[in-house]
């Protein structure tokens, strides 16, 4: 506990580091150079609107949707004592996916500037209250972990089967575009939907964050938690709908990125142990460094054009987590 | 909720009137009309054959369960009436075991026993630490504080997990078969910590299947067989051949503790083989 500030103002360095790196490079070839004149205000209007329409949006967007992930892991992993569980193992990303590729297929995403992200927000929030409902009827009172994890599992199942049949009812158009944001980019970022999101995410992850000492004795067992003092039930509710109002937001902001939720809580868990308290804040800072940075790569690797966000996550953190696990394994 | 110096004189009686349970689709109830009272300065053990209805009996007195009849008080109050924390405060209890998916140290398990004292936001202050460190060593596991739970002994784990009940600072402290997985030393230890803890103005509620010690050590035991209260009483009045031949179902003796010490000729109970005569 005594390292928990350091811990997390190193943490902080390293999320500035991969900001600057992110807004220093892209695709106009505006380098660390422009940035820095930009800081001392001497930048000519191109540089000045490239990086503050174009650069510094993205990066706040990658920053913030990167931290929400890590957070919700963290989040789900708790409340589901399972260090599997993943910020869409409920289903969530499943109604996302619908709400979004059903704007696109129809047609109303070409006509309606906001209609992807609010399709795919209303169909994670669908897809969560589907699942609560589910799980609370089906263990009345209580919210039965492995009922919880069953009925995420199968409603998300459904949602699948559902995207699928939208997508072969698609033209090759629209079929491209709901692909393409499935696979999870963060290319459509401006000031506003980064704005949205930060409106929704500062209130849920303080909510988190107040039940840092609760995960902690939740990780116990319920019965051990109840003896501590928890309020177990409350706990698990809050804690499921802030996640998943995060996980909402996220999705509807940058589409389905996976793997940032499962693997940074899991490398800081390695790193630090499983305090909550240092935990959950370590995983939305680390979160934000790591998306950040796949979103650089992303953007430069075939520049001019762009790799989706997602297959950059997975294709770099997959070896990174094998590393960090054969690591931890001779320990 | 910040323990005050006036709180922790605190030394309230936790009583359960006429306690009965049936679980969900049992035909029998697990436990039937029980009383009993935990009081400050007691050492009550409650022992049976398995099945007998022990552990129900304290998740009823802890509130993690909910008794169909009956009821349970801390003094005047009803126990469904506290709070979360409240409740906590007041009663701290040793389940019989646990598991997790994260490993944790030593420290952060005990640190979890303050978990009723402090608010979400508050950090611990140096009077948790002092705390934490005295439950670590009453325990004897002030050592290990670094290690992983999973690096210890069966044995070093179940003593991490008393500490953590006594870093509660409760002044109902109940335990359900501490000792099991203890090798002979720190069975007695356990023993004589729970001593110490009554001698302190706890009340102390210990289940356990060791008859021998709980003869020696506790000041009124409770004998229950099919839920029932099938006796009670100091050891010298209780522990009868009948009554424990009876509710075990196996030949055995009772004879005088040989000594020395202060508890020469508590009732100990001899098991017999079956192939003697």
């Amino acid at each position: 506990m005594t390292h928990t500030p350091r811990r997390l103002a190193l943490l902080a360095l390293v999320v500035v580091a991969a900001g600057a790196l992110s807004v220093s490079f892209g695709a106009s070839g505006l380098g660390p150079a422009d940035l820095w004149r930009f800081f001392l205000g001497e930048a000519d209007p191109t540089t000045r609107s490239i990086l503050l329409q174009l650069r510094l949006p993205r990066a706040a967007l990658a920053a913030l949707v990167g931290g929400a992930l890590g957070l919700c892991g963290c989040t789900f992993q708790a409340l589901l004592r399972n260090p599997l569980a993943e910020p869409y193992v409920l289903g969530v990303s499943g109604g996302a996916a619908v709400g979004a590729v059903a704007v696109v297929v129809t047609g109303i995403g070409l006509r309606l500037p906001w209609s992807l992200p609010l399709g795919a927000f209303a169909g994670a929030l669908a897809a969560m209250a589907l699942v609560l409902a589910v799980a609370r009827r089906a263990s009345p009172g209580r919210m039965d972990t492995r009922v919880l994890i069953l009925s995420g599992v199968i409603i998300g199942a459904f949602f699948n089967a559902v995207i699928l049949l939208l997508l072969s009812i698609a033209d090759v158009e629209s079929f491209r575009s709901a692909i393409f944001w499935m696979m999870g980019n963060l290319s459509g970022a401006d000031w506003g939907s980064t704005g949205l999101l930060a409106l929704l995410l500062v209130p849920a992850a303080l909510a988190v964050f107040s039940l840092a000492r609760a995960f902690n004795v939740l990780s116990r067992g319920e019965e051990v938690a109840f003896y501590l003092g928890a309020s177990v039930q409350r706990v698990k509710l809050t804690a499921y709908l802030a996640a998943s109002l995060m996980v909402a937001a996220a999705v509807a902001a940058g589409g389905v990125i996976g793997f940032v939720g499962l693997i940074v809580p899991h490398a800081v868990r390695l790193a630090w142990g499983n305090d909550h308290r240092l935990l959950l804040p370590a995983s939305f800072l680390a979160g934000t460094a790591f998306l950040l940075l796949a979103d650089t790569v992303a953007r430069l690797v075939l520049a001019p054009a762009e790799l989706p966000t997602g297959v950059v996550t997975a294709v770099a953190g997959v070896p990174f987590f094998v590393a960090l696990l054969l690591r931890g394994g001779r320990r | 909720m910040r323990g005050t110096a006036a709180s922790r004189d605190w030394r309230p009686v936790l009583e359960g009137r006429d306690l009965s349970f049936i679980h969900p689709r049992a035909d029998e109830p697990a436990v039937c009309r029980v009383s009993l009272s935990v009081s400050p300065g007691r050492l009550l053990a409650v022992v049976g054959p398995n099945g007998a209805g022990k552990t129900t009996l304290l998740k009823l007195l802890s509130g993690s369960l909910t008794p169909q009849d009956g009821g349970v008080t801390l003094d005047d109050r009803a126990l469904s009436d506290l709070g979360d924390r409240e409740r906590a405060l007041a009663i701290a209890v040793v389940p019989q075991s646990e598991s997790s998916p994260f490993p944790v140290t030593v420290r952060e398990m005990v640190g979890m026993g303050r978990y009723a004292h402090l608010g979400p936001w508050e950090r611990s202050g140096d009077r948790d630490r002092a705390v934490v460190d005295d439950a670590m060593a009453r325990c004897a596991v002030a050592e290990f504080a670094e290690r992983h739970l999973g690096e210890l002994s069966g044995g070093e784990r179940q003593r991490a997990r008393i500490a953590r009940a006594l870093a509660q600072e409760a002044p109902v402290l109940l335990l359900d078969e501490p000792t099991a997985g203890l090798d002979l030393r720190y069975r007695m230890e356990l023993f004589h910590l729970l001593r110490e803890l009554r001698a302190a103005g706890l009340g102390v509620l210990v289940i356990t299947h060791d008859l021998n010690l709980a003869a020696r050590f506790a000041d009124r035991l409770l004998l229950l067989d099919r839920g029932r209260a099938r006796a009670r009483g100091t050891p010298d009045g209780m522990l009868s051949r009948e009554s424990l031949e009876a509710v075990y179902d196996w030949p055995l003796r009772v004879v005088p503790h040989p000594g020395p010490g202060s508890d020469t000729g508590a009732p100990q109970t001899v098991p017999l083989r079956r192939d003697d005569p």
